[in-house]
């Protein structure tokens, strides 16, 4: 028995030290005005990693960064050992932003396999279907294939989008405030669901956004952004056993670790506040 | 942002169009049938004479009395019309797509198509007489230069309106610059794009009469030319009211090809 858990305890450790992404002393100046200021990161392989911070940190930058869509000035990002340019040509980085951006001409299975009919063109259109009929399955939607965006609700239409970035396969899904203009009881539910699709396909995914319960309830570990520039000012786990449901809310530990985070963001914009 | 989406009935939805349609046409047909009866009875009581404003009923018996040749005269129009509006959209959708697919041709080209849209096209017509002749094609020239921009401007307007993030998703996965321009521009552009191509669908009429002024010995244009000329004042306004008719005829058609175009569009006037 011990022998087992020693075993897996050192599975656990292999785990974490396998880091996915990496980012070092990554800096991005835009214009005449410093966005992000030496960023260190390391993403282990399989976890849920929060970015949180205030408006205007940086923290959309950072994850374009991450996505190969914003080359840093300097610095570098590696996904896998490789470029994050290279990574996003190979089909590793799943995006999704806070808008669903669905094509109102494609109904949702059409939209769910968009994205993978560009980066894979020898998929026919009936493996393009398959794939995207699956990835439906996968957020919630498998009945809803045929319904354009018009007819599906604001979580629903995120969903699609989530399908869609999962219809890549990629390595890691970096969401940008994925949930932000959805209303407090689809977003619990829509996190709820984000937690179950990560636990049943083990995808590493980047998080980012400025609700402190949600970086809680959802990751295993939380960077805190300060402003002006942006900068990662702390780190933090999240010591709460998975799998967690919204009842976790009302565990004292969630509460302690809320306030945690809520003092480090507070100690990582004093000095400036402008936001 | 609501988060149920609506649904309608079938039946109570064809009821709602039904009642909808005859709030929608009721009020402008009794403000028409209004104005036509006011205008019979000015005319009547101040004895205005026919040459200067014939009364409906003169303009009815005109209609009659020269039905076949004011129907050869509009299968005329109508036809340089349709070329001309097909011509323009054609053009008009060319001129956007080479202004946003090629950098610096686009560059070049913008600055000299809203230079151009500045020029009176109206004063076009006698050089287009001038270098094509009479017959149909300097009136196709002259709708394709009145015709044009509002759907090239459109297209342009509906392209540059796609969501950044949208664009992020595409480089994302290694779009080329065509397939992000076929799969997510155009369809994108398309309802703003037929809002334009209604315009175009106007301004083609306009640009027929126009052209059938400058010179031509066919259609309504010349109709109305000749006959205010003969002091034949109810025939002219025949005629217009046969222009009018096409106008309103390839509006409605624009509209019915957006509808077939853009079938996600949502229909204001079902609110």
């Amino acid at each position: 028995m011990s022998h087992l858990a020693h075993a897996n305890a050192r599975k656990q450790t292999a785990v974490q030290t396998d880091e996915l992404i990496t980012a070092n002393g990554v800096s991005v100046v835009l214009g005449n005005q410093l966005i992000l200021q030496n960023i260190d990161l390391s993403i282990p392989q399989g976890s849920f990693v929060s970015l949180i911070g205030p408006s205007g940190c940086g923290k959309s930058t950072l994850l374009k960064v991450l996505a190969g869509l914003v080359t840093p000035t300097s610095g570098s990002v590696s996904i896998a050992g490789l470029s994050a340019t290279e990574a996003a040509r190979r089909r590793m980085i799943g995006l999704v932003f806070q808008d669903a951006n669905l094509l109102p001409w494609k109904n949702a299975v059409d939209n769910a396999s968009m994205l993978l009919s560009i980066a894979n063109r020898s998929l026919s259109r009936a493996e393009l279907q398959a794939r995207g009929q699956e990835m439906l399955e996968l957020v919630g939607l498998g009945d809803a294939s045929n319904k354009y965006p018009h007819e599906l609700s604001g979580g629903m239409r995120q969903r699609v989008a989530i399908a869609r970035a999962l219809a890549l396969d990629p390595a890691v899904l970096l969401m940008d405030e994925p949930f932000g203009a959805l209303d407090a009881i689809t977003r619990d539910s829509m996190g709820q669901s984000l937690l179950e699709i990560w636990q049943r396909t083990g995808k590493t995914i980047v998080l980012v956004t400025h609700s402190i319960d949600e970086a809680v309830h959802l990751s295993n570990h939380v960077h805190v952004l300060g402003i002006r520039p942006g900068r990662i000012t702390e780190s933090m786990d999240i010591d709460l056993p998975y799998p967690r449901d919204l009842s976790v809310a009302e565990d004292p530990e969630f509460v302690k670790q809320a306030v945690h985070l809520r003092m480090l963001l507070r100690a990582s914009h004093q000095p400036g506040g402008a936001s | 942002m609501t988060d149920q989406p609506v649904t309608y009935s079938a039946d109570s939805r064809l009821a709602s169009i039904w009642s909808a349609a005859a709030a929608s046409w009721l009020p402008p047909i009794t403000l028409i049938l209004a104005i036509v009866v006011a205008w019979e009875a000015a005319v009547r009581i101040f004895s205005i004479s026919s040459f200067i404003i014939p009364a409906p009923t003169e303009v009815a018996k005109s209609l009659v009395a020269q039905w076949d040749t004011l129907m050869q005269a509009t299968l005329v129009t109508a036809g340089e019309i349709l070329f001309g509006f097909v011509v323009s959209v054609v053009v008009g959708i060319a001129i956007a797509l080479i202004i946003v697919r090629f950098d610096w041709l686009g560059r070049a080209l913008y600055p000299l198509v809203v230079l151009f849209q500045n020029v009176p096209k109206v004063a076009l017509a006698p050089i287009f007489i001038l270098w094509f002749g009479y017959g149909l094609a300097p009136k196709i020239g002259l709708i394709l230069v009145i015709a044009f921009f509002p759907v090239t401007l459109s297209m342009l307007a509906g392209m540059k309106s796609v969501d950044h993030s949208l664009l992020l998703l595409m480089n994302s996965v290694g779009a080329s610059r065509t397939q992000i321009l076929f799969r997510i521009l155009v369809p994108h552009s398309l309802p703003s794009l037929m809002a334009g191509t209604k315009i175009a669908a106007t301004l083609s009429v306009i640009g027929a009469i126009v052209g059938e002024f400058a010179g031509a010995s066919d259609g309504l244009g010349y109709i109305i030319q000749f006959a205010s000329t003969q002091l034949d004042t109810a025939l002219v306004f025949a005629a217009l009211l046969l222009v009018s008719v096409l106008g309103v005829a390839f509006y409605y058609a624009a509209e019915i090809l957006e509808r077939i175009v853009v079938p996600w569009r949502p229909k204001f006037n079902d609110a």
